[in-house]
């Protein structure tokens, strides 16, 4: 009950906050009922797999402050959890999501374990590396369909629930939404908790957080498993809506990076932040690329107006759009 | 198999490794430089490298000569894009905390990497003659050598020496160790550790372009070519420790011989009928073992093997 109550309590925001975050609350409930084009429908799609993402990202890489670059590895577990299973065995959705979630986060405890023995830049290279390894090992894996991924077949009994196969997107949509709001409602029991307050203490001081009897090898471990079932869990979702999963999208260096600066754009250790970063990098990614990306003789500029964006951010801002707006905000207040 | 081919594939291998890992010493050395220096990690050495292979290239295509005149403009290009990005870019992220300056490299390396992609567009492209391309000759029985990486490895080892000589014998190059020792007393003692910094970044840019000339001799070029480098640099640069010179130099031979570890195990399983894992196919886990290796040395020997800095 404590922990319900906690979750739900956003009261330490002021209230201008609360209010514009009860507004898109509500615009993204009722946003499938609105005109929309089916690509508008697809980048709000991908808006809250990348939130989700950027939220469990968030957990390790902004209140624990160890730039992690290897989350897409555990998208592929998760993914790759679902598709074997639903190919071979039939499993629905909605079982192999936990079973997925629970593979990922074993894996992150084998990996955490020896990775957050290393700090700053060697912790974010060796993260690097022990992804890029896996995704050469999906590659030549024979059982997961090796470089060529795996195709989940359309079943029978088409709209089901179970298998989370339809043919409009918006229910695919409203399954991603509620995964967003248990995500959201996750992260502020999350930051409120003792965990959170210990991975901050970590990341101001990590000496000083030892001193003060805090395990930091251990609490960035858990973090870091609780950020890996998140990424997981938006990974089986990514291989039932994608149908098509190979390890260069769901594995790739790309994507983890990717992950990470969604909520380092937005700002990394705050609520609001991947979502906002989300908010503005998946829209822009998609949109940019539909209008240069078709133009012949004009491929990678969508990229490089992205890649000057984040030069910019970390050259200027590094805290990010909310660490922008708080700054407005002390600003008047003074 | 005979054990006579056999012999002849490790020595092969090994051969190749060892020539190979000169470059990639080189190719390490820019990163370990500006590591040692300021403590940055540039991710966007794999793309400086990638501009050097175009300049080598580029001087081929255009104005048609051997890509080796290319060396010389390849320097100063990549010279003066290291101090270019030092001003422009890295002396902003240096204010920041450490996972801004992460993002910011990481930019200027999607920023190049896709500017290449614009200028140059996506298919590979490789050098097809000159003096050295397609010459090799015979290292006793069985072992072709060929000249192109022969000649990068030698043109590798004097770039090492040409840096070695400049860092300990000339009052710039004591300047920059200095800085790398201790930047605050080094301003204390006149150094303009700002200007210092400048220097790596634009030194490291040099060493790493000529590394990319050298490289085009053999190896076609197109803009993703530079994560795998970036790759085999960090861990070249792991492997050596962080900010070490001679380090970087013996761990590109050994990162070298590593890549062309699994083909030799192959090799043998093929030899001996024993086939452990997937009997001829672990080479096309080649760059898993680079990773793996990093990740391995980062956990278990953090300050690599000549390192002083972690």
């Amino acid at each position: 009950m404590e922990v319900l109550k906690r979750a739900f309590d956003f009261s330490d925001f002021p209230r201008t906050d609360l209010c514009v975050a009860g507004t898109v609350a509500l615009f993204l409930l009722v946003f499938p009922l609105l005109p929309h084009s089916s690509f508008a429908m697809a980048t709000m799609i991908q808006f809250l797999m990348f939130s989700v993402y950027g939220m469990g990202w968030n957990t390790i890489g902004g209140y624990g402050g160890q730039v992690d670059l290897g989350k897409a590895q555990y998208v592929g577990i998760g993914a790759y959890t679902t598709a074997v299973m639903m190919i071979r065995w039939q499993v629905p959705f909605w079982v192999s999501l936990p079973i997925g979630m629970a593979l990922a986060v074993g894996w992150s405890f084998i990996l955490g374990y020896p990775l957050f023995r290393l700090r700053g830049h060697y912790f974010a290279i060796a993260t690097i590396a022990v992804s890029l390894v896996l995704k050469d090992l999906f590659e030549a894996w024979s059982f997961v369909g090796a470089a060529r991924g795996l195709k989940i077949p359309l079943r029978a009994d088409m709209p089901s629930f179970l298998y989370l196969q339809f043919r409009e997107d918006y229910y695919y949509y409203y399954v991603i939404l509620g995964f967003f709001f248990v995500g959201l409602f996750y992260i502020n029991w999350f930051r409120q908790s003792r965990i959170g307050y210990q991975l901050r203490c970590i990341k101001d001081n990590e000496e000083v957080a030892k001193s003060l009897g805090i395990d930091a090898h251990w609490a960035k471990i858990k973090a870091y498993a609780v950020a890996t079932a998140f990424v997981a869990a938006v990974g089986s979702f990514h291989a039932c809506y994608n149908f098509n999963i190979e390890p260069e999208d769901t594995m790739s260096l790309d994507l983890s990076v990717l992950i990470a600066l969604m909520a380092m754009l937005g700002g990394a250790g705050s609520l609001w932040g991947p979502i906002i970063g989300a908010a503005v990098l998946v829209p822009m990614k998609n949109y940019l690329g539909a209008w240069f990306g078709a133009k012949a003789g004009l491929v990678g500029i969508d990229l490089i107006i992205y890649s000057a964006i984040i030069m910019g951010i970390a050259a200027f801002e590094p805290r990010g759009i909310w660490g922008l707006i708080t700054r407005l905000r002390e600003s008047r207040r003074s | 198999m005979t054990a006579e081919t056999l012999l002849v594939q490790v020595l092969k291998a090994l051969v190749s490794g060892l020539t190979m890992g000169m470059v990639f010493g080189l190719v390490a050395l820019g990163l370990t430089i500006i590591f040692g220096v300021m403590d940055i990690v540039n991710f966007a050495h794999g793309e400086f490298l990638m501009i050097g292979m175009y300049c080598g290239l580029l001087t081929y295509s255009n104005l048609g000569v051997d890509p080796l005149v290319g060396l010389p403009i390849s320097a100063v290009v990549g010279f003066v894009l290291g101090i270019g990005c030092y001003y422009g870019l890295v002396q902003f992220l240096l204010r920041g905390p450490m996972i801004a300056q992460l993002f910011g490299t990481f930019g200027l390396m999607l920023f190049l990497r896709n500017l290449a992609l614009l200028i140059m567009g996506a298919d590979p492209r490789g050098v097809h003659h000159g003096i050295l391309v397609g010459k090799s000759f015979v290292l006793g029985a069985g072992i072709v050598m060929e000249l192109t990486k022969l000649v990068a490895g030698i043109f590798s080892l004097l770039a090492f020496a040409a840096v070695w000589w400049l860092m300990n014998r000339t009052r710039v190059g004591l300047a920059l160790t200095a800085t790398a020792l201790d930047g605050q007393a080094a301003r204390y003692m006149g150094i303009p550790t700002e200007k210092m910094n400048a220097f790596a970044w634009g030194l490291g840019g040099t060493t790493v372009a000529v590394a990319g000339a050298l490289l085009v001799n053999f190896w076609p070029v197109d803009p993703n070519v530079g994560l795998l480098f970036t790759m085999i640099a960090f861990t070249t640069v792991a492997l050596g420790g962080f900010g070490s010179i001679p380090g970087a130099a013996f761990a590109g031979l050994i990162v070298g011989v590593l890549i062309n570890l699994p083909p030799i195990w192959d090799a043998l399983s093929a030899f001996s009928q024993w086939s452990v894992v997937s009997g001829g196919e672990l080479h096309q886990f080649k760059y898993s073992f680079v990773y793996l290796a990093f990740f391995l040395i980062m956990v278990f020997r953090p300050r690599g093997l000549f390192g002083w800095k972690y």
